[in-house]
């Protein structure tokens, strides 16, 4: 992950403040340029980084009779409670109860990572002592049951699909209802990857979700995607409930920042981050370590701790 | 709107570089907006301000037409290819002397490699090539199934050994079949991966080097942010680093283009430092979505 390069320039942009004895308003602007540039190397999108140095300005301009070294501090707080409230809508996410069934439905974009993503997080959730299986509700995508069979095999989990039935909605009703009757823990479905544009596409996913009335739709986003996936991210909140986001292949380059701004977009809080394509390559997200961590840390943590 | 970005200036008699500076950050921050990645939107920024100025306005309005073209030119210097984009005929060209000509399709995970792939065996099948498909993704999960499955649905052959095989092993033994078998083209799938993963660049930089085929492929998103540059770099240093022949990527195809609405951006990121052409974009999930870029076309997207 190379987000400790946003982390640094964040750092950089803090301490400029640092050194000098009396924040301007030169300064503050100065300061704000260069935490906006990287932000948006980061791929935070163009509005986010934006409306994030206004809310900084407004406060620093609440503050303004408060002197030196104080001020910085207070700067210093808005900056990181800002990025915090980015990363972290202050929602606490759903968490899967042991000894009934909890319906997790898996959306996003083609190609996103949502059927390796089921994967880690049947893996996970075996690991913990969960009954877990997973169902195939993607009919589009050539390969797709193969692959949820073959990586389900490799984790000794059942799976329901079919090769011949092409309705997804009619898989999902059948199979999540088959795992709730023998008494699953979490009951994963895996659904085609789809985008906005595409109308048929979303009825098709709320179909899918009046049919199994899932407990927590997972939207599942890859790191590497700039500017768009704000509006894709939105549509997909409008179109169904989103309850919680993974964020995918942050083993790369990419800072993730259009992802991150996609969960601005959503409200919803993420719960997983994938880091590679084998099982274990899955960590669970905390936002506020998060963004100590995308600040490459030192002095800041006190900040971030309140 | 970019349209508009130099109403205000107009009035003036020759473009000063302070008269324009803010017009310039408008534009920057469009071309942002537009999903460009942020070293380029510089460049862009720069190039066409520098064309701007000490030129001379008239008439009121003339500005903003004035802006229109300047970003219009800067686009389609990028945009322009630097080599022939005619894949068909290149193909054609090989088959009249007998040879096989393969393509190997590469890039990081889930961009569209497979189905780029597949929508390129319909285009050629439709022009009376005999295609057949290399399955060397061993590694992803239902990777050779989901050839399979295209393989039948457009009746061309797939070459595949099942999963955890050398991917280079792979390769050469279908370019060997391909060539007793008389095809006119194989493509190549292989295993997505990032970048930054050592191990499996020099794993990939082994396929083609050891199989030295006729077009290497880069396949991106056009939903890529700043990320794009990084990777086509990264894949052109490791093949240039592990190939004995120092070869690199010799073109893009850029997917998802029915995702993005007009954010293009993608498009100048990715061809604006290496100048390699894109050969194909994908507009959907279909064998017939597949496309050559228009240059216009991005043009008008950015001017929207
Ligand atoms: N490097 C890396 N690759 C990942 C990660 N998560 C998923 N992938 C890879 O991304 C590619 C696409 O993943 P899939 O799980 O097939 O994506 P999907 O969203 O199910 O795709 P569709 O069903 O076609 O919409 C595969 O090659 C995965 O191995 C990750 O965290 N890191
Ligand atoms: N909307 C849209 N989806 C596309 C396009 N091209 C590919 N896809 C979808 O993107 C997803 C991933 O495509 P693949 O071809 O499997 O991608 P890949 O690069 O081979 O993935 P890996 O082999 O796992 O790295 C699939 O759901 C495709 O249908 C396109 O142009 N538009
Ligand atoms: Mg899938
Ligand atoms: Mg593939």
């Amino acid at each position: 992950m190379v987000l400790q390069e946003l982390g640094g320039k964040l750092t950089a942009a803090l301490q400029k403040m640092q050194s000098v004895t009396v924040i301007s308003e030169e300064v503050l602007d100065k300061m704000l340029k260069d935490i906006a540039a990287a932000l948006l190397e980061a791929d935070v999108n163009v509005r986010v980084v934006g409306q994030l140095r206004k809310a900084i300005k407004t406060r620093a301009a609440l503050e303004e009779e408060v002197a030196g070294a104080n001020r910085r501090k207070l700067i210093q707080r808005a900056v990181v409670d800002e990025l915090v409230n980015i990363v972290d809508p202050g929602v606490t996410p759903h968490e899967v109860k042991k000894g009934k069934p909890n319906v997790i439905m898996f959306v996003g974009l083609q190609g996103a990572g949502k059927t390796t993503t089921i994967a880690k997080f049947a893996n996970y959730y075996q690991r913990k002592g969960f009954k877990c299986c997973m169902v195939c509700a993607d009919t589009f995508r050539a390969g797709a049951y193969d692959q949820l069979k073959q990586n389900a095999t490799k984790l000794r989990c059942p799976f329901y699909g079919s090769y011949t039935e092409a309705d997804p909605v009619a898989i999902a009703a059948e199979g999540v209802a088959q795992f709730r009757k023998e008494k699953y823990e979490v009951i994963i479905v895996d659904t085609s990857g789809r985008h906005r544009q595409e109308a048929a596409l979303f009825e098709e996913m709320q179909e899918i979700r009046v049919a199994i009335e899932p407990d927590n739709v997972v939207f599942v986003l890859d790191a590497t995607q700039g500017q768009a996936v704000h509006e894709q991210a939105t549509s997909f909140h409008e179109a169904i409930d989103i309850g919680s986001v993974v964020v995918t292949k942050l083993d790369g380059h990419a800072k993730g920042g259009g992802a991150l701004s996609a969960v601005a977009a959503t409200g919803a809080p993420i719960l997983f981050l994938g880091s590679g394509e084998h099982f274990d390559d899955f960590e669970p997200f905390v936002a506020r370590s998060f963004v100590s961590r995308l600040l490459g840390m030192g002095d800041m943590s006190t900040l971030v701790k309140q | 709107n970019v349209g508009n970005l130099l109403n205000n200036v107009a009035g003036s008699q020759t473009l000063t570089k302070e008269e324009i500076e803010p017009v310039m950050a408008d534009l920057r921050k469009t071309l942002l907006e537009k999903n460009v990645a942020v070293e380029v939107a510089d460049a862009v920024t720069k190039s066409v301000a520098d064309s701007l100025v000490g030129q001379k306005v008239e008439r009121f309005g003339r500005a903003s037409t004035m802006i229109k073209q300047a970003l219009a030119a800067a686009v389609e210097r990028v945009l322009t290819p630097k080599r022939s984009t005619d894949v068909l005929r290149e193909v054609l060209d090989a088959k009249r002397k007998g040879k096989t000509y393969s393509i190997v399709f590469v890039g990081i995970n889930g961009v569209g490699k497979s189905t780029s792939l597949s929508k390129v065996a319909y285009y050629l099948k439709e022009h009376n090539i005999d295609v057949m498909i290399t399955a060397c993704d061993t590694f992803r999960s239902g990777a050779v199934e989901q050839l399979r499955s295209h393989a039948k649905c457009l009746d061309v052959e797939l070459f595949e050994k099942g999963y955890l095989k050398d991917p280079a092993d792979v390769a050469r033994a279908s370019l060997v079949h391909a060539k007793q078998a008389k095809k006119d083209c194989v493509l190549i799938d292989t295993a997505g991966r990032m970048q930054n993963n050592d191990k499996l660049m020099r794993e990939l930089a082994k396929l083609v080097s050891v199989n030295t085929p006729d077009l290497v492929l880069f396949v991106g998103e056009a939903l890529v942010g700043n990320d794009g540059i990084d990777q086509l770099n990264m894949f052109n240093k490791s093949l240039a680093q592990f190939c004995s022949d120092g070869r690199t990527i010799d073109g893009l195809v850029l997917t998802k283009f029915d995702t993005i609405d007009d954010k293009v951006g993608a498009t100048l990121s990715m061809t604006y430092k290496t100048g390699q052409p894109i050969m194909f974009i994908g507009v959907g999930q279909k064998y017939t979505h597949l496309k050559k870029l228009s240059v216009n076309a991005v043009v008008n997207a950015l001017f929207k």
